[in-house]
């Protein structure tokens, strides 16, 4: 089973099994690791999943659709390697990812 | 003062929102004898026991009565049955999928919308409302067009509780056996003819690929007809009331309705057709000085905590300016609303036709009627009179 690092913005690391087919967003929210919230359940409408995925791991995700690019909009300190973990699969190809986490998530009023 | 909570008592769904901050204030963990369930009402609580899925479980229902002839559903489900179900769905229920029905939402609103409009009145719901989310859904789903009305008749009987309830009625009973005969009868007919590309067709071809239990289609198909027709209803319904009750956000939306998103995020925040929903307690957890047990039901009172002071500032002010984007009008986490970007597509395109067509429309609240649930707090009739017109058709 792939095993995902999960790195939150203090730097505190999580190594967990995640099955393949399950999202970054899933990975997190049933390994219970801090820092990823999932408002809306993985049907990319709430930007509160934002994470960062960077280097060779970018390189082999597919490039996010339009979808999850208008609603990383709304995410709070957004880099060029912004993705929003519950468009993101995990698969055996990606085994040892390393996912960055930051210190917020876009939450609350505008 | 002793607080006192009946969440199924007719006049607490008239106005449930003074008992809701009461509530919040002097009882956070607050237990309804009648029903055994522990009731939450602060954000802070609900948040948490949204988050919380393995504390606070679906797995034995989330009505707050007894659920009563049940198929297993992706709502009443804990991971990983949950996951698998959830992914089979997910992914054709985000904003950029659900974009291209836009123009089918606005030519069904504009059917049932444009032969009152020279009349000057119309009932949101009976008329409009009851009927756009279900001619949406059924189209979405595969069922033909001429069973529409008649799936939206069990679909409310569903939902419908008498007072003191504490378990799913007879009439409720009767209408899920109906539903569950229906999709039978429907899956028999389709079975031999060509895969058609629907959720009836999709959720088929699961099943064959062994991806999904027979019971757990029937449990999807219930699930998406009552969840895709009730609350979508009700919620243009509580749009159609809030703008009428506040005729400074109604003239604000008219100045600029860019802001309908904001308006409709406000409604739900602040006037969201789902009430509650239930769990229970997978371990033991101290919430408020006491420790729930393993086995022990909550009910989470979603519009209180959207109304709780302590997470927004004027929270009992219906303010469209506001745009919360965190309130949990759709729950929240694992089993956060899967319809949630179609029910905003279509609660926009239906605002968009109605203050297009009828912007000054007053509310007739003498006529107004209210539905009664536990679960889904909402009017079954919200008469209208406006200016008549001619109603010109947009092309969009």
């Amino acid at each position: 089973m792939p095993k995902v690092t999960y790195v939150e913005a203090g730097g505190a690391e999580h190594v967990v099994d995640v099955d393949p087919g399950l999202s970054v967003m899933e990975g997190s929210i049933l390994n219970e690791v801090p820092g990823i919230i999932g408002l809306c359940g993985g049907i990319c409408s709430c930007a509160t999943c934002h994470c960062y995925i960077e280097g060779e791991w970018a390189d082999r995700l597919s490039a996010p659709t339009e979808g999850e690019l208008a609603m990383l909009e709304r995410a709070s300190e957004r880099k060029g390697s912004s993705r929003l973990g519950c468009q993101v699969v995990v698969t055996e190809a990606l085994d040892g990812m390393v996912v960055h986490l930051p210190a917020h998530q876009a939450i609350g009023e505008d | 003062m002793t607080v006192h909570f009946d969440p199924y008592d007719h006049d607490t769904h008239d106005n449930p929102y003074p008992v809701y901050r009461a509530l919040r204030d002097e009882a956070p963990l607050y237990y309804a004898e009648p029903y055994k369930v522990w009731v939450l009402s602060r954000y802070a609580d609900c948040s948490r026991a949204l988050r919380d899925f393995k504390t606070f479980t679906n797995g034995q229902g989330t009505a707050v009565d007894v659920a009563k002839e049940q198929m297993p559903t992706v709502l009443d489900s804990d991971p990983p049955t949950h996951t698998r179900l959830r992914h089979l769905m997910s992914g054709m229920f985000t904003p950029e999928a659900v974009q291209p029905l836009e123009q089918v939402v606005r030519d069904m609103a504009l059917d049932l919308l444009t032969p009152h409009i020279a009349n000057g009145q119309l009932d949101i719901i009976g008329d409009f409302a009851a009927r756009l989310p279900m001619a949406i859904i059924c189209k979405l789903l595969g069922f033909p067009r001429e069973d529409e009305d008649m799936v939206r008749r069990w679909t409310d009987l569903v939902l419908q509780r008498d007072e003191a309830t504490t378990e799913m009625p007879q009439h409720a009973v009767d209408a899920t056996l109906k539903l569950f005969e229906y999709f039978e009868r429907l899956m028999t007919e389709r079975a031999g003819r060509p895969a058609r590309d629907d959720l009836v067709g999709h959720l088929m071809a699961s099943e064959k690929e062994g991806k999904l239990s027979h019971q757990e289609v029937l449990g999807y198909l219930y699930i998406l007809s009552i969840a895709g027709n009730e609350t979508t209803t009700k919620l243009i319904g509580n749009i159609t009331y809030q703008l009428h009750r506040h005729p400074d956000q109604r003239a604000l939306l008219l100045n600029d309705m860019a802001m309908l998103p904001a308006a409709i995020e406000e409604t739900l925040r602040f006037d969201g057709p789902t009430q509650q929903m239930a769990r229970t307690v997978g371990r033991d957890v101290e919430m408020h000085g006491r420790t729930l047990k393993p086995g022990d039901r909550i009910t989470m009172l979603f519009i209180s905590a959207n109304r709780d002071e302590r997470h927004y500032q004027s929270a009992e002010l219906f303010d469209i300016r506001r745009n919360p984007r965190d309130h949990l009008a759709f729950g929240g986490g694992l089993h956060s609303c899967l319809g949630a970007a179609l029910a905003r597509l279509e609660a926009k395109v239906a605002m968009q036709e109605i203050l297009r067509l009828m912007p000054d429309f007053r509310v007739d609240e003498a006529g107004l009627r209210r539905m009664h649930s536990p679960a889904v707090r909402g009017y079954t009739h919200v008469p209208v009179e406006f200016t008549p017109s001619q109603g010109v058709r947009l092309s969009a």
